[in-house]
């Protein structure tokens, strides 16, 4: 009943632990940017996650797209965050969900227009002789 | 490989290799725990996935579980997710500690049934291997506690905002329960993927990491955290909030490490090493040892600090063992044998330094003294020092009071030797204390400042004085043949002549508060000192010290 799944228990109190969340609905976001959003399958000692019947979310603005993606295994020290999914409230968003295709589309012009607007930036401090070196292109030392 | 994997050979072929591959290497770690006999009694205990064994173990020692209702309920819908198997085993066979520490017991995940030790003879009591347990209460079922506690430990700091939710969710839910099964909407398929041994096995690999054999030094802080967590509860208790809440302390398994194994392989005459892969470590490479490399010299101050630096920090690592044998053995003043030359030991490294001249030896001394961590050494040390060791470390400090007192100019921190020297002062002969205090005053060559001024502009240095002063005086009233006019009496006067003019002079915003001040320094003064310049000291003194 309800008073059993309060007496949850921890088996090392006072720690984190993903035990809990074996078999629920989690949404996890990696280290380049992707949100996963599945069912937490299995774990092991290094957070390494298997994720089931998962979904790639593509938000853009108010409006996001799922790609259907299957099971996902996951290695622990890609994982940004995840965190839990309340089935209940799940539907109770203000975005707007769109197909595949549009989010696709809304996520390229996104792109573009950001890559622009670096242009001009870039173009702005050079014409007044500064310049900021990307972090892709700095040499290591 | 007896242990573990006994039951696991004895279920055929069904049983998957899954599981079994990591316990494997986990097993071998442990078989020097087990022993034999347990693990064929437990070999259809620990089985998570026989459900009709679970349900009549549970009927027999689950004494307490009200509803059979419940337990269908949990069994049906959790296949695999058995009610604590792991439980009875431990109350069937009542097995020691150390043996439950390796054996997984742990609790269920999601529907724990609530565990009481119902068989005396059986039952050991319940040894906290894992997480401890709640008091099993069956009303509990029912009702959501008055003061509702988070889901977790007391270590589970939520976001108050964050709790509010989860309790508004708790609350939201009890009115339903009896209508529908509150955690999935419609069965899920694929739950219970990952099987209870396979999670127990994750918990295990961190848990293992955790172990330590001296849990009071490697985990001190949640140690201390918790005693005195547990100390607050028993007060509650006691006081009268009834309800005995009983929080859950993370108990780290202690697991006897794995005999150590060559892992690199020498033959005769070989110019290499062949190294060995088993398979805790499939491969190791060549071992590189560090050989100790002469340090660089750095500079003859800078080492030498460096020096006494590392010297103290062997030094507390001593007192600390010295102290942890006081607090775990008996708890009286005498100590044994073996604690006596722990701390003569100590004392002759505080004192010597591995240096063989005289002056350089209070040098030493004095070096550690100059260092926070020094003083807060010797402070902690003092209580257990033989008497005549502290009254030798306090004369030493006196005499070298003032240099001590410029030193400490940075840190200010000798008041915490103040206590536990000043209850040696007592103890200090008359003819020591005017040594003590005749080498304060001094005119040291080429100044004309005494280092008695300097003693008293600095908190310690002047209660110090003071409590010297104090004890010299009750001295002088306790034994009358001091009175007579001798060399020892005439430097006494002449000392006391001599502070007392000091105050006098000093403007009275230099002149340190004393953290003490004797009741019979004023009238020994009025003794021997005119009335004017006591008139001038009662008003200095008294300014000074603000009460």
């Amino acid at each position: 009943m309800a008073a059993l799944s309060q007496l949850k228990m921890n088996y090392m109190p006072g720690t984190a632990s993903l035990i809990e969340d074996i078999d629920k609905k989690h949404l996890v976001l990696l280290r380049d940017g992707r949100t996963l959003i599945g069912f937490l399958r299995s774990i092991d000692q290094f957070a390494n996650l298997v994720l089931h019947q998962t979904v790639e979310r593509i938000h853009v603005g108010k409006k996001y797209g799922d790609i259907p993606r299957g099971i996902f295994v996951v290695r622990g020290e890609n994982v940004v965050l995840l965190g839990e999914i309340d089935l209940e409230k799940e539907s109770d968003t203000p975005l707007q969900q769109v197909s595949i295709e549009e989010i696709l589309e809304e996520q390229r012009v996104e792109q573009q227009t950001k890559l622009e607007n670096e242009k001009i930036k870039v173009q702005a401090l050079k014409d007044r002789g500064l310049s900021i070196p990307r972090a892709d292109t700095l040499d290591e030392y | 490989m007896t242990c573990l994997e006994g039951p696991h050979s004895n279920q055929g072929p069904d049983k998957s290799c899954g599981p079994m591959a990591p316990e494997e290497e986990l097993v071998s770690s442990s078989q020097l725990e087990e022993e034999e006999e347990e693990n064929e009694e437990e070999e259809e205990d620990l089985d998570p996935d026989l459900a009709p064994d679970l349900e009549e173990g549970v009927d027999e020692e689950e004494e307490d579980l009200g509803d059979p209702a419940i337990l269908s309920a949990v069994t049906n819908t959790q296949r695999g997710l058995p009610s604590s198997p792991g439980i009875k085993a431990s109350g069937a066979l009542g097995m020691s500690p150390a043996s439950l520490h390796f054996l997984w017991q742990t609790l269920d995940y999601l529907s724990p049934v609530p565990f009481r030790p119902t068989h005396p003879s059986t039952s050991s009591p319940v040894r906290h291997f894992g997480p401890r347990l709640l008091p099993p209460d069956p009303y509990v079922f029912c009702s959501p506690p008055t003061s509702w506690s988070p889901r977790f430990s007391h270590l589970t700091q939520l976001h108050p905002q964050h709790q509010r939710i989860l309790q508004l969710q708790q609350h939201s839910r009890t009115p339903r329960s009896p209508a529908k099964k509150p955690w999935s909407r419609q069965s899920d398929a694929y739950a219970n993927l990952m099987t209870r041994k396979e999670k127990d096995w994750v918990i295990k690999v961190q848990m293992v990491q955790l172990q330590s054999e001296k849990p009071c030094l490697d985990d001190y802080y949640y140690q201390n955290y918790y005693q005195k967590l547990e100390k607050k509860e028993a007060d509650q208790e006691l006081l009268g909030q009834r309800s005995k809440v009983e929080s859950l302390k993370l108990v780290t398994p202690y697991i006897q490490k794995a005999e150590a194994y060559e892992s690199v392989v020498r033959f005769e005459g070989s110019l290499g090493q062949v190294a060995m892969s088993t398979c805790f470590s499939p491969r190791r490479a060549i071992d590189a040892v560090p050989h100790g490399t002469p340090e660089p010299e750095i500079g003859a101050a800078s080492s030498q600090r460096l020096r006494v630096l590392s010297w103290i920090e062997k030094m507390f690592l001593q007192l600390l063992e010295i102290e942890e044998g006081k607090k775990n053995g008996p708890p009286q003043s005498c100590y044994s044998e073996q604690q006596r030359n722990q701390v003569e030991k100590l004392f002759q490294a505080l004192k010597t330094q591995e240096q063989s001249n005289l002056e350089e030896t209070a040098d030493g001394f004095l070096q550690v003294l100059s260092v926070r961590k020094g003083k807060a050494l010797v402070a902690r040390l003092l209580p257990f020092l033989p008497r005549d060791l502290a009254v030798s470390l306090l004369l030493a400090v006196i005499h070298h009071l003032p240099l001590l007192v410029k030193r400490d100019a940075a840190d200010q921190v000798l008041q915490m030797l103040f206590k536990p020297l000043g209850k040696y002062i007592s103890h200090l002969t008359f003819h020591e204390l005017l040594q003590g205090l005749q080498g304060l005053m001094l005119l040291p060559p080429g100044s004309s400042e005494r280092p008695v001024t300097v003693v008293l502009q600095n908190q310690f240095g002047i209660s110090l004085l003071y409590a010297l002063l104090s004890h010299g005086a009750k001295l002088v009233s306790l034994d009358p043949s001091l009175e007579e006019p001798s060399s020892d009496h005439t430097a006494w006067t002449d000392i006391v002549i001599l502070i007392a003019w000091e105050i006098a002079q000093m403007p009275t915003a230099s002149l340190a508060e004393p953290l003490t001040f004797p009741s019979n320094l004023l009238p020994l003064f009025c003794r021997h000192v005119d009335k004017q310049l006591v008139q001038q000291l009662e008003a200095t003194m008294q300014l000074a010290w603000i009460y």
